[in-house]
């Protein structure tokens, strides 16, 4: 399996996953299939990305790094969408989707095939 | 004529070093007298460097040929083998710049250092055995360190020397297994007294008494310490559940924080909510 | 039959065959073989009698002659067994206990009356010299011996073969128990250039090492023992 394959994978699960834990904040749950799609679409996006970049760059560090930042990016981004309540919970999606971003960013690092970039003669 | 001490002392130090003439190479210094011959540097003329020759007591060129069949960054090259003018077989090779394993210890080296060391040992030996030849007398004093890293197994004992006591296996017909053992006794030799168990495990089942109970050849015992490397659990050891468990987590360190911090960081924002 | 070797001044100066046998020979009870097993080991057993008993020159003489005599006319060689030590050793042991044996009997005889003192003289001084056991001694005694037979035969063959100046060169460097001359005096003394000086001492120390090999062969019990005789000797 290649990187950018493991990227979209564990990027889906863990963002389904996350999205899942809102079912613990009472006020949203009734929106939580909406937050789940969005979260895994999400995940997916940084899993793409993270796993685009562990091909390129090998360093775990660096992997956990880009993770998170993406992750920290998106979940703003999903944080920031207008909202029907009019609250926006910043702290509960932002922190998580930090965390999240860079566990998808180390998984890429590790486990996967870089793949080889095929030539034309 | 009655000899004086000092003539039979110079004699004794002059009639038996080697006649190099004929040869390229100019005497230097003796090195040191090892199984079948004595070691000399050398001054090798037409490459100008310095080399190392062996000179065998016995008239016989059998191990040098044995030796230059094997070419592996842990065998010492064989520059030259042939006959002195007075009939004794010599081999020249290369000279090794480094310590001796055993006083290489002195200098407490950490344990990745040691196990290296050990790996390109096994590696050495594990080539000779693809081409039929073993070693017969492994021990630290036959294993150079190189200043640069380089590791070197020396002095391939042939037919006659049956090795050194402590490292000799029990049985008498020797095949791979026994390089095995002397391999074992060679880990044991190197590991600190804070060695981890699973290291004395692989040992101890190297040398084994039966030949049967040791590991079948070199790449197995390879193997197991290149599992232990990884963490991964390792054939010779039975560890309980708890010591499982924590390899597991070394293994698996980045991960388990990470998934820990996301767990922490929900809990908090849960009961941060709450309250 | 065993020649009666003067302690004081030289040795035997008698020729040896270039064969040397070996000690299957000697156990046969072939003559020659135990000839020159005497050879080497007189003056080493007679050294180590008077040290380890402190007997005087004639008493040695006594009984280094007895001992070659009778202990090497018996089942001697058969009872060696070359898995528990060496000849030499095995020799020395043997010495020991004949001269044990008859130095027994004769204080017995002599029953009641003081034994006679014995002193340590000036001659058996020169012999100890800077040894520091009988065994050292022996040892000691048993190379110069190896080492000054085989000279011997290498000055016979370089007579015979028309070597002067080889063994002139060998005796003048090699043999020098003074300050050794340099290459160039000896080249200008003989009138030979200096690497033939090089070469000669090169081609005689070879021949004596083959010989002193050779003489070693006869008294060891296989290839094991002389390789380990071998490395003793020159390290």
């Amino acid at each position: 399996m290649n990187k950018i394959m493991v990227g979209l994978i564990f990027g889906a699960l863990l963002g389904a996953i996350d999205g899942a834990t809102a079912w613990f904040t009472p006020e949203v749950r009734s929106m939580m299939a909406s937050i789940m799609v969005g979260s895994t679409i999400k995940g997916m996006i940084v899993g793409l990305l993270s796993g685009w970049f562990a091909r390129k760059v090998d360093s775990i560090q660096w992997g956990i790094v880009l993770g998170s930042v993406l992750g920290l990016a998106f979940a703003y981004a999903v944080a920031a969408m207008p909202s029907e309540t009019g609250q926006h919970y910043y702290l509960e999606i932002m922190l998580p989707g930090f965390v999240v971003g860079a566990i998808v960013g180390f998984l890429t690092q590790k486990m996967g095939t870089p793949g080889q970039v095929k030539r034309t003669s | 004529m009655e000899l004086s001490d000092r003539i039979v002392r110079h004699l004794r130090e002059v009639v038996d070093l080697p006649d190099l003439s004929g040869t390229r190479y100019e005497l230097r210094e003796e090195l040191g007298r090892g199984g079948l011959g004595v070691v000399y540097a050398a001054w090798d003329a037409h490459l100008e460097r310095r080399v190392a020759l062996k000179v065998m007591d016995v008239e016989w060129a059998g191990e040098a040929r044995l030796i230059a069949r094997l070419e592996h960054p842990g065998i010492v090259p064989v520059y030259e083998a042939g006959t002195l003018a007075d009939g004794r077989a010599f081999y020249a090779m290369k000279l090794v710049d480094g310590t001796r394993a055993d006083l290489f210890l002195a200098g407490d080296p950490p344990l990745g250092e040691r196990l290296r060391v050990l790996e390109r040992v096994g590696e050495a030996l594990a080539y000779a055995h693809s081409c039929g030849v073993l070693h017969r007398d492994l021990k630290p004093q036959n294993i150079m360190v190189g200043r640069f890293g380089e590791v070197y197994v020396m002095d391939w004992a042939v037919d006659g020397v049956a090795g050194t006591p402590a490292f000799r296996a029990p049985e008498s017909a020797v095949d791979e297994r026994s390089d095995v053992f002397a391999f074992g006794a060679l880990l044991a030799f190197l590991l600190p007294q804070s060695a981890p168990p699973a290291l004395r495990a692989i040992a101890a089942k190297a040398m084994s008494a039966q030949p049967e109970e040791r590991y079948p050849g070199m790449p197995a015992v390879l193997r197991e310490v290149e599992r232990f490397q990884d963490g991964l659990a390792v054939e010779a050891y039975d560890e309980n559940p708890w010591q499982r468990v924590r390899r597991f987590a070394k293994r698996n360190e980045v991960l388990l924080w990470l998934l820990g911090a996301y767990a922490a960081i929900k809990f908090l924002l849960f009961f941060a909510r709450v309250i | 039959m065993w020649r009666d070797a003067d302690t004081a001044i030289g040795g035997n100066g008698d020729r040896f065959p270039s064969t040397q046998l070996s000690l299957i020979e000697a156990a046969a009870g072939e003559p020659l073989a135990l000839e020159q097993i005497a050879a080497l080991y007189w003056k080493p057993v007679y050294k180590f009698i008077r040290y380890k008993f402190g007997k005087s020159n004639e008493e040695a003489k006594d009984l280094t002659q007895g001992f070659f005599a009778s202990a090497l006319e018996r089942d001697f060689f058969q009872r060696f067994d070359p898995s528990k030590a060496g000849f030499r050793t095995y020799l020395r042991l043997a010495v020991e206990r004949f001269a044990a044996s008859r130095h027994e009997s004769e204080t017995r005889q002599k029953r009641g009356g003081d034994a006679e003192p014995v002193t340590l003289d000036e001659t058996l001084d020169e012999i100890v010299g800077s040894a520091e056991s009988p065994e050292e001694i022996f040892s000691q005694e048993w190379r110069r011996q190896l080492f000054a037979l085989a000279i011997e035969e290498l000055r016979t063959e370089c007579a015979d073969s028309g070597r002067h100046t080889e063994w002139a060169v060998f005796q003048a460097y090699d043999l020098a128990d003074e300050s050794r001359p340099a290459y160039a005096e000896l080249a200008r003394l003989h009138g030979i250039k200096e690497s033939a000086v090089t070469n000669y001492l090169a081609w005689a120390r070879r021949r004596l090492r083959a010989l002193v090999t050779e003489r070693l062969r006869g008294v060891t019990s296989g290839p094991k023992e002389l390789r380990e005789e071998l490395r003793r000797l020159w390290s």
